[in-house]
C-alpha cells in the first residue's frame, strides 16, 4: 500500500465542505467538554451518536474523533484559569499552569499549551501512519484464537493500569462482561437474561451504559454541591509566549510526545497516565526540579503535549486490532460497529477511504484546534463563567435528547437513568468506570472468538497455547498478573511498617 | 472507605449469586465449545471470589483513622442527588403524556426552583428558553422526533 498516496486521497475526501464542518463541529464541542468539568469526550460521543445515525460513518467519525483529541486542548484551560482540570488528563498542568496563571503569565500558559498540542497531535499521527499500518499488517495473521488472547491480555491491562485498586477494576470489568452476556447469546442464540423485556434480545446497549455512567454520574457528583469556579483574567494580547519560551518548552514537548504516544498506545494507559508520566520525566531532568509546582513552563508543555499524543497512540490498537485501548476508544469501536465497520487489519483493506479520512482528519482538526484555541480561549474561558447551576440541567437534558434519540424510545431513557445511578455509586466507591465500558464493548467479541476457536479446533483448549502468536499474548498475560500479584504482597506486608512508623 | 467496600462486596457477592443460579438454566457446553452458560457461570464465580477478596481485605485492614471521611456525602448533598434522580424519573415518566417540551419545561423549572433556589419566575423562564432550545436545535435542526403527548407539543 503507498501509504502517502493513501494519505492524499484521504485529504481529498476531508477537505469537503460537510467534512470539514464536522470536524469543526466536533473541534469546539470537544473543547466545550474539555472545559466544562462533568462531561468528558467518551459521554459527549456517545451522546452524540445517535443524532449521527442519518449521515455516512465517515463524517460521523471525523466529529467524534475531533471530539476525543479536542476535548484534551480544552481541559487545560480549566486547569489553568481556575485550578479545576476540565479533563482527566489535564490534572497535572494544574500544578505550574494555574501557578502561572496566579504570576500574570497565565496567557503563556494556555498559548504553549496549545502550541504543544498542536506539535504532539501533528507528530503522533505521523506516528499513528507509521505503526498502524504495519500493526494492521501484521495483525491479518491472527485468527479467532489470537483474537480471544489478544482482548484477554488487553483487558488485563486495562484492569491493572486502569485504577487504584486492582480488585475494584476487575469488579468492574467482570459486570461488564456479565452485562455483555444479555440478549441472544452467539453459540445458541438463547435468550440470556432477558425476562420477557423485548429491548434486552439486542442487550444493554453500550450508548447509554456510557451516558449514564459517565455522564449523569459525573453530573450527579458535581451537583452534589453547589459549585462555584473563580477564574483568573487572561487578556487576549498575552497569548502568545515569547520566542524564550518557545525555546525553553521544545525538549519538554517532543519528549511529551513520544511518551504520550507510546503510553497513549497501550490499552488502559491513556492520557492521563501519560501526562503524570510526562511531568515526571521534565522534572527528573530539569537541572532546577524545585522550579516544578511554582509556575515551570515545562511542566505545562510536556504533559499537555503527552496528553494529545496519547489520542493519537490510543487510535493504533483501535483501528489496527480493534482493541480500545479507552473508555472513549471504546465508545468508537461500538460506534463503528453500529456503522458496519469492523475495526482491525480489514479495515485498512475493506474501507480504505474511511480509515485514511479519519487519520487526515486529524491533522486537519490540530490545526483548526490551533486556530480555535489561540484566539478563541478567551471566549471559551467566558463559558466558565456561567453559573454550574444552568449547566447541569443542560447536560442532564442533552443526555436525555441523546438517549431518546437511540431508538425514540423510553426505555433507553429509563436504562440511562439506572446506570446514572450506578455510575454515581462508582464514583463514590472509587470504582473505575472504564474497565466496565471497555468490558461491555469487548466481552462478545470475547465470547465469540472463544466459541470460533474451539470450533476450529475441535474443542482442544490446546489451540491457545500452541499457536505462537496466542501463545505470546498469553504469555504476556500471565506474567502480567504474575507481577502484579507480587507487588500486592509486598505492598501488603510493608504497609505493617509504614503505619508503625 | 472500609465500611463502604464491605457494603459493595456483599451487594457483588448477591450479584454473584444470581449470575451463578441464572445461568445454570442454559448449557454450559455446546457441541465444540462454550454453551449459552458458560460464559456467566465463571463471570459468577470470578465475581464471588472478588467480594469474598474485598471482604477479606476490608476485615484485615486496620481501622480508617480517625476524622476519615464517607465515600458517601452527607445528606444534604444526598438529598440533592436523589432529587435530581426523582425528577429525571418524573421525566421519563411523563414523555409520553405530557410531550417532550412541555416535560422539559417541568424538569428545568423544577430543578431550578427546588435546588438552586432561583426564583419561580426566572425558573419558568429558564424553562421556557430550555425547551424553545431543544426545539430549535434538536426538532427542527436535526429533525429528530419526540413524543407530542396530551398538549399537542
Amino acid at each position: 500500500m503507498d501509504i502517502f498516496a493513501s494519505l492524499m486521497q484521504g485529504f481529498v475526501t476531508v477537505l469537503t465542505p460537510f467534512n470539514l464542518w464536522m470536524a469543526t463541529i466536533g473541534c469546539f464541542f470537544g473543547t466545550i467538554v474539555g472545559i466544562l468539568p462533568g462531561l468528558g469526550p467518551g459521554a459527549t460521543i456517545a451522546i452524540l451518536l445517535p443524532l449521527t445515525f442519518g449521515m455516512n460513518a465517515t463524517p460521523a467519525m471525523i466529529m467524534m474523533t475531533s471530539i476525543y483529541y479536542g476535548a484534551k486542548y480544552g481541559g487545560s484551560t480549566t486547569s489553568i484559569l481556575v485550578n479545576v482540570p476540565g479533563e482527566g488528563a489535564s490534572v497535572v498542568t494544574c500544578f505550574d499552569g494555574y501557578a502561572m496563571a496566579r504570576q500574570g503569565r497565565g496567557g503563556v500558559a494556555l498559548g504553549i499549551s496549545a502550541i504543544g498540542s498542536f506539535v504532539a497531535g501533528i507528530l503522533g499521527t505521523i506516528g499513528l501512519i507509521f505503526v498502524c499500518v504495519p500493526l494492521a499488517a501484521f495483525s491479518l495473521k491472527f485468527g479467532p484464537a489470537e483474537y480471544f488472547s489478544l482482548i484477554v491480555m488487553g483487558m488485563l491491562t486495562i484492569v491493572f493500569v486502569g485504577g487504584k485498586s486492582v480488585v475494584k477494576s476487575l469488579m468492574s470489568a467482570v459486570v461488564g462482561l456479565a452485562l455483555g452476556t444479555v440478549g441472544s447469546d452467539v453459540v445458541q442464540g438463547a435468550r440470556r437474561f432477558v425476562y420477557d423485556i423485548p429491548q434486552l434480545m439486542d442487550g444493554v446497549s453500550f450508548v447509554t451504559v456510557v451516558m449514564g455512567v459517565f455522564g449523569i454520574g459525573e453530573v450527579l457528583v458535581s451537583a452534589e454541591e453547589r459549585m462555584k469556579m473563580k477564574t483568573v483574567d487572561v487578556k487576549f494580547k498575552n497569548l502568545w509566549p515569547s520566542m524564550r519560551d518557545i525555546l525553553d518548552s521544545k525538549w519538554a514537548i517532543l519528549r511529551g510526545t513520544v511518551v504520550g504516544f507510546l503510553v497513549g498506545a497501550l490499552p488502559g494507559a491513556g492520557s492521563t497516565i501519560a501526562s503524570f508520566i510526562s511531568y515526571g520525566i521534565e522534572k527528573g531532568a530539569a537541572k532546577d526540579p524545585e522550579r516544578f509546582g511554582k509556575g515551570a513552563i515545562e511542566g505545562v508543555a510536556g504533559p499537555e503535549s503527552a496528553n494529545n499524543s496519547a489520542c493519537s497512540g490510543a487510535m493504533v490498537p483501535l483501528l489496527a486490532l480493534g482493541i480500545p485501548g479507552s473508555g472513549a476508544t471504546a465508545v468508537m469501536l461500538g460506534a463503528l460497529m453500529l456503522y458496519g465497520l469492523r475495526p482491525g487489519p480489514m479495515l485498512f483493506t475493506t474501507s480504505p477511504d474511511f480509515v485514511w479520512a479519519l487519520i487526515a482528519s486529524m491533522f486537519i482538526g490540530n490545526i483548526i484546534l490551533l486556530i480555535m484555541n489561540l484566539p478563541m480561549v478567551p471566549l471559551f474561558a467566558m463559558s466558565l463563567r456561567l453559573p454550574y447551576r444552568y449547566l447541569y440541567p443542560a447536560i442532564l437534558l442533552i443526555c436525555i435528547v441523546g438517549a431518546f434519540s437511540l431508538n425514540g424510545s423510553v426505555y433507553d431513557v429509563w436504562v440511562m437513568w439506572i446506570f446514572g445511578i450506578v455510575g454515581y455509586f462508582m464514583k463514590k466507591y472509587d470504582i473505575p468506570g472504564g474497565p466496565l465500558v471497555i468490558a461491555l464493548v469487548l466481552g462478545p467479541m470475547l465470547e465469540y472468538n472463544l466459541y470460533r476457536a474451539l470450533a476450529l479446533s475441535l474443542g482442544s483448549v490446546w489451540t491457545f497455547f500452541t499457536r505462537p502468536i496466542s501463545a505470546t499474548l498469553l504469555a504476556m498475560a500471565g506474567i502480567m498478573i504474575i507481577a502484579v500479584s507480587f507487588k500486592a504482597i509486598r505492598s501488603k506486608r510493608s504497609m505493617p511498617e509504614e503505619e508503625d512508623e | 472507605m472500609k465500611k463502604g467496600d464491605r457494603v459493595l462486596s456483599i451487594i457483588c457477592m448477591g450479584l454473584s449469586l444470581w449470575l451463578i443460579i441464572e445461568s445454570l438454566q442454559f448449557d454450559y457446553l455446546s457441541e465444540f465449545g462454550p454453551g449459552p452458560g458458560f460464559e456467566p457461570f465463571w463471570l459468577g464465580i470470578l465475581l464471588a471470589i472478588l467480594s469474598i477478596a474485598l471482604f477479606i481485605d476490608t476485615v484485615r485492614r486496620r481501622s480508617d483513622k480517625e476524622g476519615a471521611k464517607s465515600c458517601l456525602p452527607g445528606w444534604k448533598a444526598l438529598g440533592r442527588v436523589g432529587l435530581i434522580m426523582l425528577i429525571m424519573a418524573g421525566f421519563a415518566l411523563s414523555l409520553n403524556t405530557l410531550g417532550f417540551f412541555v416535560t422539559v419545561f417541568l424538569f428545568v423549572s423544577l430543578i431550578l426552583f427546588t435546588l438552586e433556589e432561583v426564583g419561580i419566575l426566572k425558573s419558568m423562564f429558564y424553562g421556557i428558553m430550555f425547551s424553545a432550545s431543544v426545539f430549535l436545535i434538536f426538532s427542527y435542526g436535526m429533525e429528530i422526533n419526540f413524543p407530542k403527548g396530551f398538549f399537542g407539543i
